[in-house]
């Protein structure tokens, strides 16, 4: 199962590297043993089922969750991180599932949101123009950032959390869902997004349920399956090693219901773009 | 749309490059604007001055003596005690919380002053900082029982309404009420200080100027930094419509006595609020609590420090609120914050457009509704109208205020404005 393929992409610098990694809940092992290794400038996809182990993964790197045991080693130094903020410090930004924006405030305060600049007399004019910066440099299409959050549809409110991530210069990037509840325009936008921000050199790693986009932008596939790790795949393997990894079984609902369309249909193979 | 297309072809502004935003530029622009936000529930002070109309020609019509300068000047006087509550209650609202102890509060802090003060003859400026800072104790103990607790604000106010009235019994006990002395600054501060002509009109002049500057420079500095800004043309029209007004309700109240010094504290409080919480930090992250608690706390804001600020300056206005009020009246006594104080300070709040439900608001929505409250009461007392009506029409009027709110909180919504 476990390809060789983490060999092949490390021409960039390891900018993150898990070993043996583990957290459990009272009885419930979350995670058993996890490695990961991230480079800059490469999207590395995180997949498996429900309950697989991911959220609690990004937690652990936010600095939501201690590790029981293992060491994480972030730019070649073994670090602890104990709190949201030692996470933040280190270079490591969240994109939470819920994005927690402020709809309340407009787009230059939520992504200052406790970083302003001048804390006893707002600099609105220079974070203006960071924004806009941010927001142009991933050609963001938000029509004006003077607008409370409320106004943005979902996929200007992704840009905005990204942009948001972008701010402290991390140099890795955790996406839990970016594109779980996008249409399909905005989840192109997304995905565009974070070819963009690899490109400028960042490592990310995205957290999706969807094959279609990881596939799409990863540069590797982690699969993990009740909290352990179970394999490595290039985005161009076939659907059904993907699925077999992630259920751990060949013969599963996916692999049963690809069979019987096979069959009723005559030449046609799996429904893929 | 011309002018837009054409600054569009030279350099559009780091703002103004998506095509897709209609630029309101000039008046016609404005009132396009103002009507939209209108529409889509972004009421802002537009229920206040319909109100106020309202009120006005209904009184006017029924007593002239409403709107004479006596009664304003009165009418001034009055708003400023219950002001300084209805400002603390715009704190805790902006963070969703509430706090319906402050009529208590501003009685027991009365109570603390006339027994500091008059009784144990302490110096009137320490019994005062006293009075300040019981208030501010027990702002505090909401907040840590709000933080540690999880207790809702709701219900350790409304306990602290009791607690905090028993404990302004207590000190009040044997003799019911303390009078203040005739004559001495803090009754005098309360009840017949008016600021002189001359300074009256100074300050209006500088206020105009002051805003006219203030907005100048910024307007300077987005131009410099590539940023749409507002033209000269505008801002100075603005600065003169403000003086202008300003310079004739001062020569209105300059027929009677002239401006209270206790309003001019008053307003004087508002404006430090408001930059407090649209030009700070802190204003920032009261927003940000109000708006959405949890993503609050991941971007990495102190959400228990920033209710503790908000529960502590709550009860603190409340107390200084009971302090002028006592001096108003030239006596701390058993009712004094007992009533409709309460639910005045909280009605001012909302009616002057500060939500219940958190995250939005500001500081003028204190001077502007309690304005609106106290016209309502001041117009029926004129009317001799018995006290049982009078609580009838103002819960009615506050009723009203809070349907707006509310109408306006789903249109805001349904308009994606939040």
């Amino acid at each position: 199962m476990t390809d060789p393929v983490s060999q092949s992409n490390s021409r960039n610098g390891l900018v993150l590297s898990l070993r043996g990694i583990s957290k459990s809940f009272g009885a419930v092992s979350a995670l058993t043993k996890i490695d990961l290794d991230v480079h800059a400038g490469e999207v590395v996809a995180l997949v498996g089922d429900n309950g697989a182990g991911k959220s609690t993964l990004v937690k652990i790197l936010a600095g939501v969750h201690l590790p029981d045991s293992g060491t994480i080693t972030f730019c070649g130094e073994i670090v602890v991180l104990d709190d949201p903020a030692a996470s933040l410090r280190l270079g490591i930004a969240t994109v939470f599932q819920d994005l927690a924006l402020c709809e309340n405030l407009d787009v230059v305060a939520n992504i200052f949101l406790g970083r302003e600049l001048d804390p006893w007399r707002l600099d609105e004019v220079a974070m203006e123009i960071r924004a806009w910066t941010l927001l142009n440099e991933l050609s963001a299409r938000i029509p004006s950032v003077r607008e409370p959050v409320a106004s943005l549809s979902g996929g200007q409110r992704q840009t905005v959390a990204i942009a948001r991530s972008l701010l402290l210069e991390p140099k890795l990037i955790l996406l839990d869902e970016p594109t779980a509840a996008l249409g399909v325009a905005q989840t192109a936008e997304v995905l565009d997004l974070i070819e963009r921000v690899r490109d400028r050199g960042l490592a990310v790693v995205m957290i999706s349920h969807n094959m279609e986009d990881v596939r799409a932008v990863a540069d590797r596939i982690v699969v993990l399956r009740l909290g352990r790790n179970n394999g490595i795949f290039h985005p161009d393997a076939s659907n059904q090693e993907l699925v077999s990894a992630i259920t751990g079984a060949s013969n599963n609902a996916v692999s049963r219901r690809a069979e019987r369309r096979q069959g009723s249909r005559e030449h046609s193979g799996e429904p893929r773009p | 749309m011309n002018g837009d297309k054409e600054r569009r072809a030279t350099s559009a502004p780091l703002d103004r490059a998506d095509e897709r935003i209609r630029h309101d530029a000039g008046l016609a622009g404005a009132t396009r604007a103002f009507l939209d936000r209108v529409r889509s529930g972004d009421l802002g002070a537009l229920p206040v001055v319909i109100g106020l109309v309202i009120i006005c020609t209904a009184f006017q019509s029924l007593n002239p003596v409403f709107l004479s300068s006596n009664n304003l000047v009165n009418l001034l006087f009055d708003c400023s005690t219950v002001g300084v509550i209805a400002l603390g209650i715009v704190c805790v609202l902006m963070v969703g919380e509430i706090d319906l102890s402050v009529g208590s509060v501003s009685g027991f802090a009365s109570a603390v002053v006339g027994v500091l003060w008059v009784n144990m003859e302490w110096p009137a400026w320490l019994a005062i900082f006293a009075g300040l800072v019981v208030g501010g104790a027990i702002g505090a103990l909401y907040a840590v029982l709000f933080n540690r607790f999880g207790m809702p604000s709701f219900v350790s106010t409304l306990a602290g309404l009791l607690a905090v009235l028993g404990l302004q019994l207590y000190l009040l006990g044997s003799t019911g009420s303390i009078n203040l002395p005739y004559g001495s600054p803090l009754v005098n501060f309360g009840q017949t200080l008016v600021m002189s002509p001359a300074v009256a009109y100074t300050l209006a002049a500088v206020t105009g100027a002051v805003i006219f500057a203030t907005a100048f420079r910024t307007a300077a500095r987005r131009k410099r930094a590539g940023l749409s800004a507002r033209s000269l043309g505008s801002l100075l029209l603005r600065g003169i419509v403000i003086t202008i007004v300003l310079e004739l309700v001062v020569y209105y109240l300059n027929q009677d006595r002239g401006v209270p010094w206790m309003f001019g504290l008053f307003v004087a409080l508002v404006v430090a609020m408001n930059y407090a919480l649209t030009r700070t930090k802190w204003g920032r992250s009261m927003n940000a609590v109000g708006g959405n608690r949890e993503a609050a706390r991941r971007a990495g804001i102190n959400v228990r420090r920033t209710h503790m600020t908000a529960f502590v300056l709550c009860a603190t206005f409340a107390a200084a609120g009971g302090i002028l009020s006592a001096a108003r009246l030239a006596s701390a006594s058993q009712q004094a914050g007992t009533g409709d104080v309460n639910l005045n300070a909280i009605a001012a709040a909302v009616i002057g457009g500060t939500s219940l439900f958190g995250g939005r608001g500001s500081a003028y929505s204190a001077l502007l509704g309690i304005i609106v409250i106290q016209s309502i009461a001041s117009g029926l007392t004129l009317l001799d109208l018995s006290s049982s009506l009078r609580y009838m029409i103002t819960g009615a009027v506050l009723a009203v205020a809070v349907i707006v709110d509310s109408l306006a909180r789903r249109s805001r919504m349904s308009h994606g404005r939040a």
